[in-house]
């Protein structure tokens, strides 16, 4: 009984216990994996202004769809496509989608010799890459669009015992850049990272433009503090972010 | 360091041992004491999850509490919300997961009680449901603490399961575990080496306290 005892009040406890104020402002923003290191600039920009706390779940924009559509409790869907937060206006989830950011698809590697001809094409060829990283080409529009390239040029299907398939473009880039493969198929926002810096890329101008488009959604609690970061999405301070991040 | 995700660790692995001992308890007994047609089959049954992947745990568990699930069309009906992608929904998965590291243990400490006592105890006219707290439980409080701490540990460690169910929702349902696996996705090897650190002791921890339980139940 004792036990019983104790054990009820620990699990009360732990009930109960705020680790963080309750009384502060907070939204939860579900975060294509290519936007990471950009969401997180704007969000503390955007806390240290207005004192409203954005936190981010990232992954890929088709598993973030999947959560949503499940009842994941999220505020905000940054994506990477287009179709998705289109498909959530349809289903009555989301506010009608809007633009946040262009992105485009890169060839990376960390080694700077790989980039040392003239396109991504002639990298390809070379006999000493064994391995390249790609994003899942179903759930991760980065993947799809570096899909659509290579077959695009007609080397899809010859190049498939090559690919290592990464469940984001995050994860390819992470692939890359540990030199568990040759090079990725990566957003242009990793290039420019600390790591990205340190290795050398190709634009694959074959790829569509990444249209990224962003939607509220209709669940939100807190209405007024995302419609205050949709705004800021698109004020100079945001934008500035997004041009150093690789996006336009 | 993500203090929150390592805070919702432990109240997961909290919540869930305490839950576990008190649901676990009375089907260890009867698994220890009764005999009925197809009690392997049961007993089977409960052990599953440890025998399953933790990805076809996933599946079932979002198809069951998702909107069209019969628990989650349940919960929904009652508050209008989804068991996925909250606290509750990977305490539920959470508990599942567990269930035999929980039931195991003390089964088997429900076994190595001497029948005597328990005969004495019926014969001086102890009731079944007062034998089972006075007699059963004190004596085999070490069975019991071990289930309690596999299931810690092993709550601790779940991934997958709570990926699938749970997301990856700061302050709800990211866990340490996921905490880990995203930060070395973004190539912030500090902070995944920070909580990956942070286990090492815990689990050190309760590995020796486990132990010398075993030491304590063998003497």
């Amino acid at each position: 009984m004792k036990k019983f005892v104790v054990i009820s009040a620990l699990i009360i406890t732990a009930w109960l216990m705020p680790l963080y104020s309750w009384a502060q402002d907070k939204i939860s923003v579900a975060v294509a994996a290519n936007f990471i290191s950009a969401f997180k600039e704007m969000a503390a920009d955007f806390e240290a202004k207005t004192k409203i706390k954005v936190d981010g779940t990232f992954s890929s924009s088709g598993n973030l769809y999947g959560q949503i559509i499940n009842g994941a409790p999220y505020d905000l869907f940054l994506s990477a496509d287009e179709e998705r937060p289109a498909k959530l206006k349809k289903d009555s989830l989301a506010d009608t989608p809007f633009i946040y950011a262009r992105g485009q698809a890169v060839l990376w590697s960390a080694k700077k010799d790989f980039c040392q001809v003239k396109s991504w094409l002639d990298a390809l060829k070379n006999e000493k890459i064994k391995k390249l990283s790609i994003a899942n080409t179903q759930t991760a529009p980065y993947g799809t669009a570096a899909k659509k390239a290579l077959e695009k040029v007609a080397l899809w299907n010859a190049l498939q015992e090559k690919l290592v398939i990464a469940q984001t473009v995050a994860q390819s880039f992470q692939y890359a850049s540990t030199g568990s493969v040759d090079a990725g198929f990566c957003a242009m926002s990793a290039t420019l990272s600390p790591e990205g810096k340190k290795g050398c890329f190709f634009v694959i101008h074959e790829a569509p433009e990444i249209m990224q488009a962003a939607c509220i959604l209709k669940r939100t609690a807190n209405r007024a503090a995302v419609e205050k970061f949709v705004e800021y999405l698109s004020l100079p301070a945001a934008k500035e972010i997004k041009r150093n991040h690789g996006y336009h | 360091m993500d203090y929150l995700a390592l805070y919702i660790t432990l109240k997961l692995a909290l919540v869930t041992t305490a839950f576990l001992l008190i649901l676990a308890a009375p089907v260890a007994y009867f698994l220890a004491f009764t005999r009925f047609w197809g009690k392997s089959f049961v007993e089977a049954l409960i052990y599953l999850p440890m025998a399953l992947p933790p990805t076809v745990m996933g599946f079932y568990l979002i198809i069951i509490m998702g909107p069209k699930g019969w628990l989650g069309g349940i919960w929904g009906a009652l508050t209008g919300g989804s068991l996925l992608f909250t606290f509750l929904g990977i305490t539920i998965a959470s508990i599942v997961y567990s269930i035999p590291f929980a039931v195991q243990p003390m089964k088997a400490a429900f076994l190595k009680i001497d029948r005597r006592l328990l005969e004495n105890a019926y014969i001086l006219g102890l009731s079944k449901r007062a034998a089972f707290f006075r007699v059963i439980i004190p004596n085999s409080v070490s069975g019991i603490v071990a289930s309690a701490v596999l299931v810690f540990l092993h709550s601790i460690g779940a991934f997958g399961v709570l990926l699938m169910v749970g997301g990856s929702i700061p302050g709800v349902t990211r866990v340490a575990s996921i905490a880990i696996y995203e930060a070395v996705e973004m190539m912030n090897y500090e902070a995944a080496g920070l909580i990956a650190l942070s286990f090492i002791p815990i689990s050190y921890f309760f590995l020796i306290l486990i132990n010398k339980l075993h030491e304590v139940s063998f003497r």
